[in-house]
């Protein structure tokens, strides 16, 4: 059973349609990416996802069947506008958000305290909200998304204005919720996160599904018959099988286009048979900003 | 409906948690007693009240007024006037006198006075308020020079008659000729008025701040708009009710305390009836009020934009107030009846009536009946439009935009 099954969803607002036929699914215990330049409607797939929107056409199951008041309480959601109550303490703003949740008062008190003091929120949670930074308020924000412990978590744009430290953070959040059996769907035009996070993708780009599957398989797919290898010997101007070369970032790292006739495996062959010292050697998997920007271009859509 | 008490407990405990709203909640009887004081205890000459009296009285109080007559009905003063009349029997030493501000006004009681019954006034200028009181004490003068061989009948016209009311309504009622029911229809309009207005912008302010600070989207994503929208009516609904109970019964508190003016309370005695039907309006006005602010809530998309709108809705809830005399003079009247009638007005102006007079009771179940209708209207068409797709973004408030979003047409 999938946790999420979307299906040919599509909804219009006013005459601007948001979403057009999108379908994906997401299995159990993946991070699941959710791809997309700004307005390209993920927000909008999200919503109908959590019930939030109805889809003008099409249809979402989540956990095998439609949105009840009790798995409400089995996804946990950072919406992309962070929101928290300004003018109560922090302490009582988890609480009654966790209670919406369904913990009980007791429960939630117990939770809530053990976040708090994993966060370092511990001291200031007698503070109102509005006297937080901005990263405080984004590591209560990430409280309320999981103190109720989730089977399912939906993230939007989970990194935006974190710093290194708080973006390391989340990070290890979120492997260790998957490692916990969590299934996680991230919400993101950070192309790098994802390629470091995720197992499988959609790419959705002005309402449409363009890109959609396992992380390998569509970097296979958008590869190029080309290496990447380290060497520290000069490199030879020519090569059989060799289109051409050209250096990446330092002086020893070479990107290597070959001819369609020849494997990677005989191009490796041909570079011991030259003697050539090779320090590292893999087939070249382009990134995926670089499959995005392919992507989003070559549709003949723009990429804002 | 476990997560609409939770929305509902949680409203309610952050709304009386309010530092402004303890503050109104206290406030307001405060203002209430030093008001009762000041006019409670306005004749005895002590405390706070004699210094406020005599920050009012004016120098000219202490001028006597000239009298001169010449029917020569009057012979002598009375002592306790001594002080403030002053007795002449030419014109012109008196004219003289009220020249240099020796006497601040001459009052001339001419020959043919008993024919004709005119008095002249002479004032050095127009001040009809205090002119009244003076006259008063010439008039009394006259009158018992006049009839000072008949004084049992001067008696009678220098006392007010004493009229005792035996009414034929079956409840108890308070005693029709004191002084506080005078005041009630005024108290319990203001109080009723208050109460709902205030309650119902709760109502407003809390959802334009959930949609503001962006919480709408988490509480969207745990609970329905409709258990939002539910929980938050009844717990507005009941700091609106503790409102009212702690304002009317510290007001009564307060009269007790301070009633040497005001004996009471036994004579100050509410229908009980009064009570029961100002819970049943008071919770259906505040629905109906509660549910088109939270309409408004819904729509637009900020606090500023949420205040315009207010201004317009609360238009209805200001007409009982501004026809307040009218009703209370004559509370079975057309107006008071219409008033009383209509729903955007009834909650306020029917209990004016109530507290002014007896409504025929089928006045006040068709009020009732009218009440629920538009209440049940006005809030299923709110809950139509009480929805993500509004809550998440908000609009501009335009009047048309929210008459269709009522309508359905949205």
């Amino acid at each position: 059973m999938n946790t999420i099954e979307v299906n040919n969803i599509s909804k219009t607002f006013g005459s601007q349609k948001a979403l057009d036929e999108v379908s994906f699914e997401v299995k159990p215990g993946e991070i699941f990416g959710l791809l997309g330049p700004n307005g390209a409607g993920k927000t909008t797939c999200i919503r109908i996802v959590l019930d939030i929107f109805k889809p003008d056409s099409g249809s979402v199951k989540l956990f095998g069947n439609g949105m009840s008041e009790g798995k409400k309480d089995q996804i946990g959601y950072l919406p992309e506008e962070r929101g928290l109550y300004q003018d109560i303490n922090l302490e009582e703003c988890l609480n009654y958000l966790a209670s919406l949740k369904g913990l009980s008062s007791s429960e939630s008190h117990r939770r809530i305290k053990e976040y708090l003091i994993r966060f370092n929120l511990d001291e200031h949670k007698k503070k109102k909200v509005k006297e937080l930074s901005k990263g405080m308020q984004q590591k209560a924000q990430l409280i309320t998304t999981l103190v109720h412990d989730p089977k399912l978590v939906i993230i939007d744009e989970p990194f935006s204005a974190l710093d290194p430290v708080n973006t390391q953070m989340v990070k290890d959040i979120l492997r260790e919720q998957r490692d916990l059996g969590k299934t996680i769907v991230m919400c993101t035009h950070q192309m790098h996160q994802v390629e470091e996070l995720c197992d499988r993708l959609v790419l959705i780009n002005q309402g449409k599904s363009v890109l959609y599957g396992a992380l390998s398989e569509v970097q296979k797919a958008y590869a190029g018959h080309a290496i990447h290898m380290r060497t520290e010997d000069q490199f030879p101007a020519s090569l059989p099988g060799m289109k051409e070369f050209r250096r990446l970032e330092n002086h020893s790292h070479y990107q290597v286009d070959l001819d369609l006739e020849i494997s990677p495996q005989d191009f490796l062959k041909t570079l011991v048979a030259a003697n050539i010292n090779i320090n590292q050697f893999e087939i070249a998997t382009p990134t995926l900003d670089e499959i995005f920007i392919q992507v989003v271009t070559e549709s003949g859509m723009k990429y804002e | 409906m476990k997560k609409t008490i939770i929305v509902l407990k949680n409203e309610l405990i952050t709304t009386i948690k309010r530092k402004s709203f303890i503050l109104t909640l206290l406030l307001l009887p405060l203002i209430g007693l030093i008001i009762t004081l000041v006019i409670g205890n306005r004749d005895q000459s002590s405390g706070i009240t004699s210094i406020i009296s005599k920050l009012t009285a004016s120098e000219e109080e202490n001028l006597s007024i000239g009298l001169m007559d010449e029917t020569k009905t009057i012979t002598e003063i009375p002592d306790e006037l001594k002080d403030r009349i002053k007795f002449y029997s030419n014109q012109e030493a008196a004219n003289l006198e009220l020249d240099s501000g020796v006497i601040k006004a001459f009052y001339f009681i001419p020959g043919d006075y008993v024919q004709k019954g005119e008095i002249v006034v002479y004032r050095p200028d127009f001040n009809p308020l205090s002119a009244g009181d003076d006259n008063y004490v010439i008039e009394r003068l006259i009158n018992s020079a006049l009839l000072s061989e008949n004084p049992e009948i001067m008696n009678l016209v220098n006392t007010f008659p004493k009229f005792k009311t035996e009414l034929l309504t079956p409840e108890p009622q308070r005693d029709p000729e004191h002084q506080l029911t005078f005041f009630l229809p005024y108290i319990v309009t203001l109080l009723f008025y208050i109460v709902i207005l205030g309650s119902s912008s709760m109502m407003l302010n809390s959802i334009t701040n959930e949609k503001s600070n962006r919480v709408i989207e988490i509480l969207l994503t745990s609970i329905t708009p409709m258990q939002l929208l539910s929980g938050k009516i009844v717990a507005l609904g009941l700091v609106g009710l503790l409102q009212t109970i702690v304002w009317s019964g510290t007001g009564l508190f307060i009269l007790r305390l301070s009633g040497r003016s005001f004996a009471l309370p036994q004579e100050f005695q509410l229908p009980a009836s009064i009570l029961v039907w100002g819970i049943i309006f008071f919770i259906l006005g505040f629905i109906l009020y509660a549910s088109l602010m939270a309409g408004v809530g819904a729509l637009v998309s900020n606090i500023k934009e949420a205040s315009q709108a207010t201004t317009i809705l609360v238009i209805p809830m200001v007409i009982p107030l501004v026809l307040l005399a009218p009703v209370i003079e004559n509370p079975n009247g057309v107006l008071a009846v219409i008033l009383s009638l209509f729903p955007f007005t009834s909650p306020v102006s029917m209990m004016t009536r109530l507290s002014a007079g007896n409504v025929p009771f089928w006045q006040l179940l068709l009020a009732i009946l009218l009440l629920l209708f538009s209440a049940y209207w006005i809030v299923r068409s709110v809950s139509s439009f009480f929805r993500a797709q509004y809550l998440l973004f908000g609009k501009e408030f335009k009047i048309k935009y929210f008459i269709n979003a009522m309508s359905g047409k949205l």
